[in-house]
């Protein structure tokens, strides 16, 4: 694979996560989603690491989808959210939130850089790694702004799973598709599929009980 | 699972595995069947101990054990030495109680049969996961653990189904996941950098430099978040107050502490002689102590205070990490006893408090310490265990936590890191403080009579045992004390 091609995929990564996290609608968020998750089983095949693709169909695209489709009322019986996302975060909640997002992605951004400039690993990798580096960070610092800036509960499992990609993309990106990173990416998979499950069963229940889509009034620290 | 050690197939790999994976096994059937009765899950489980106790035996004769697996061309590494069994011992006996006193809860309090139901697979989740945790010795096997372990744990939160416990429930979820992801990002960096995933390759493989200093740092800020060590710990107090007192018990006691015992290993072999940042550790956990201290004082619930002083106790074993940067040898082992010690004493005791305080609420319905004017007239025994419990945490003789607080003190005094002395005194005369002042309630004699609801014995009896072991660890502290001077320390 050229290495335009795979500049052409990480862009196409990125602008699917974009759209993925900034519409306020929430079933064309999760459409967009459905897609970014295919075309990262698409960048997996192209690693050269076809279980890992098919993981990614199975769990990051199949049945995250399906759970966030049944939460939004789509799929199955259960109460239908309202269709847009209304909720805008106060501007005195965000300082703390949007340091801490900033601090992470500055240390990843800097190891990356570190790294990239003089680990053997990634200099015995091919150039065409450092797209895969570049779209993971982009799509992480998307994913933190989201998570930190969202209040809506499905636009932050949305946030999540988006972040978690993007740490996967820079899993793969430092070190290769060897085995340890094929397990780690596997258990990831597993885990935010969890999450997302009951995170999405969660948000149907609490929209049931008092029809509230978000966490409510947080008092002092929420996430 | 093929397990290709040095000592191949012996008898202690076997058992060790089996003690570890049983329980899964066991949850899964007590889910399908839930037991109605204390004696049978008391007898089913009392094997695991007896061979967690018998493992422990083999260590202190053989030394430590390790070994390799190898799933789908993955080499996965464990070990057991003396402190890895003696937590496992101490999970496995919490993990007894709470399973017993379940059982005597869903007796007392009418709890749904389905969420009663879906406490044993996860409670059997959460065994695996901690065992796996104090045997892993890479990080793809903690990582996995972990995740279960939290994951676990957040659906045993969610069980009373109640609205206040669902919302606390989903901002745990929240924050569990994202310090997951940030633990993920550290491992990246250290496998870019290194090419390694077990803990001796990472340590003689990691070069000190920037990268190991952020990968560290994105380490342990998931795992602080997991442990809610202080300005992280907000999750904390509201899932413990909507939640099962034995599902507290178990969290309060392992879950928040296996966080910790990760971040220790990974400190102590990646960056051990990092002592600005060691301080920092340090300073947040006086900062917990106190805060979380004053905060219990101020709770108006007894589960709210009980959840606020976990929040004070875990700052007491982040002192650990700057008594072990670049001190003497002497400051060090002194430290290094002291952090365990004071983790196991806290867990029994803690498991103790939340099960009494579980008592308390069942036996009057009263969530708030106001509502307890008076009870000593009538629940003494469950009182009397809340107070045993209580002198551990406040350390005073003969109790685990005094010896700890004792050998800490002495390491703080013998590097003349004066702070952590003052923090150590400050932090016991807060906990004096909201200790009394649930005694000041209880203890209120013109108060009417409650209308009280009679408990099975074993609740009490439960919570009394845990009590008393942890102030009988205080007077034989020597056995688990000279196992962990033998080993542990990377």
């Amino acid at each position: 694979m050229s290495l335009l091609g795979e500049l052409v995929a990480a862009g196409l990564l990125v602008i699917l996560a974009t759209a993925c996290l900034f519409d306020r609608h929430l079933f064309r968020a999760c459409l967009a989603f459905l897609a970014f998750a295919l075309l990262m089983a698409l960048a997996w095949w192209r690693l050269e690491a076809p279980w890992l693709a098919l993981a990614e169909i199975v769990l990051g695209a199949l049945l995250t989808g399906m759970a966030l489709f049944h939460a939004l009322g789509r799929l199955g019986e259960g109460c239908r959210l309202p269709p847009r996302d209304h909720q805008a975060r106060p501007r005195h909640q965000s300082p703390v939130r949007w340091l801490a997002a900033l601090v992470w992605l500055a240390l990843a951004g800097l190891a990356v850089w570190e790294l990239s400039g003089n680990s053997p690993l990634v200099a015995s990798g091919e150039v065409s790694r450092r797209p895969l580096l570049a779209s993971g960070l982009a799509i992480m610092a998307l994913g933190l702004w989201a998570f930190a800036h969202h209040l809506h509960l499905l636009r932050r499992l949305l946030a999540f799973n988006v972040l978690g990609s993007g740490v996967f993309l820079l899993l793969a990106g430092l070190a290769g598709p060897v085995v340890e990173v094929q397990g780690l990416i596997l258990v990831g998979l597993v885990v935010a599929l969890v999450g997302s499950v009951l995170g999405a069963a969660l948000l149907g229940r609490l929209y049931a009980l008092d029809g509230r889509v978000t966490l409510g009034a947080d008092r002092d620290a929420a996430p | 699972m093929s397990v290709s050690s040095a000592a191949s197939l012996s008898t202690e790999v076997v058992v060790l595995w089996l003690t570890l994976l049983v329980p899964a096994l066991l949850g899964a059937l007590a889910g399908c069947f839930p037991p109605r009765r204390m004696l049978p899950v008391l007898l089913i489980g009392a094997p695991l101990v007896l061979a967690t106790l018998w493992l422990l035996h083999r260590v202190s004769v053989s030394g430590e054990f390790q070994g390799t697996w190898s799933p789908g061309g993955l080499l996965l590494h464990w070990r057991l030495n003396g402190l890895a069994g003696l937590l496992l011992l101490l999970t496995q006996l919490l993990l007894l109680a709470s399973a017993s006193y379940a059982v005597g809860h869903r007796q007392t309090f009418a709890v749904a049969e389905r969420a009663y139901a879906g406490f044993w697979p996860l409670l059997g989740g959460l065994a695996v996961a901690l065992g796996l945790i104090w045997v892993a010795d890479d990080l793809l096997t903690l990582y996995a653990a972990l995740e279960l372990m939290g994951l676990c744990a957040v659906g045993m939160m969610l069980l009373p189904g109640k609205q206040e416990a669902l919302v606390a429930g989903m901002r745990y979820l929240l924050y569990a996941l994202v310090g997951s992801l940030a633990w993920l990002l550290g491992v990246a960096l250290l496998l870019g950098a290194s090419g390694r995933l077990d803990m001796a390759g990472l340590a003689a493989n990691a070069a000190p430099g920037p990268v190991t200093g952020i990968a560290m740092a994105l380490l342990a800020a998931g795992l602080l978040l997991k442990a809610a060590v202080f300005p992280l710990h907000g999750w904390l107090v509201p899932v413990h107050v909507s939640a099962w007192a034995p599902v507290s018990a178990l969290h309060g006691a392992l879950v928040v502490k296996a966080s910790f015992f990760i971040l220790m290993q990974l400190w102590q072999r990646l960056v051990a002689d990092a002592v600005a940042a060691a301080w920092l550790l340090g300073l947040l956990g006086s900062l917990a102590v106190l805060w979380g201290g004053l905060q219990a004082w101020r709770a108006d619930a007894l589960k709210q205070m009980v959840a606020w002083s976990t929040v004070g106790q875990l700052g007491y074993l982040m002192l650990a990490f700057p008594l072990l940067a670049g001190t003497s040898a002497a400051v060090a082992s002194l430290a290094w006893q002291a952090t365990w010690l004071q983790l196991a004493g806290h867990a029994l005791a803690k498991a103790a408090m939340f099960m009494a305080a579980g008592n308390l609420v069942l036996a009057t319905g009263e969530r708030h310490l106001s509502g307890l004017a008076g009870i000593s007239r009538q629940l003494p025994l469950s009182l009397m265990t809340f107070g045993i419990a209580a002198v551990t945490l406040m350390g005073l003789p003969p109790s685990a936590g005094f010896t700890a607080k004792w050998l800490l003190l002495q390491a703080a005094i013998l590097a003349g890191q004066w702070l952590w002395v003052a923090v150590l005194v400050a932090g016991t005369l807060l906990t004096a403080a909201y200790v009394f002042r649930v005694f000041r309630f209880a203890f209120a004699e013109d108060a009417p009579h409650h209308d009280v609801r009679v408990l099975p014995a074993g609740l009490d009896l439960i919570a009394l045992l845990l009590a008393l072991s942890a102030l009988a660890l205080g007077l034989g502290a020597e056995w688990p004390l000279a196992l962990l001077r033998e080993g542990g320390r990377p």
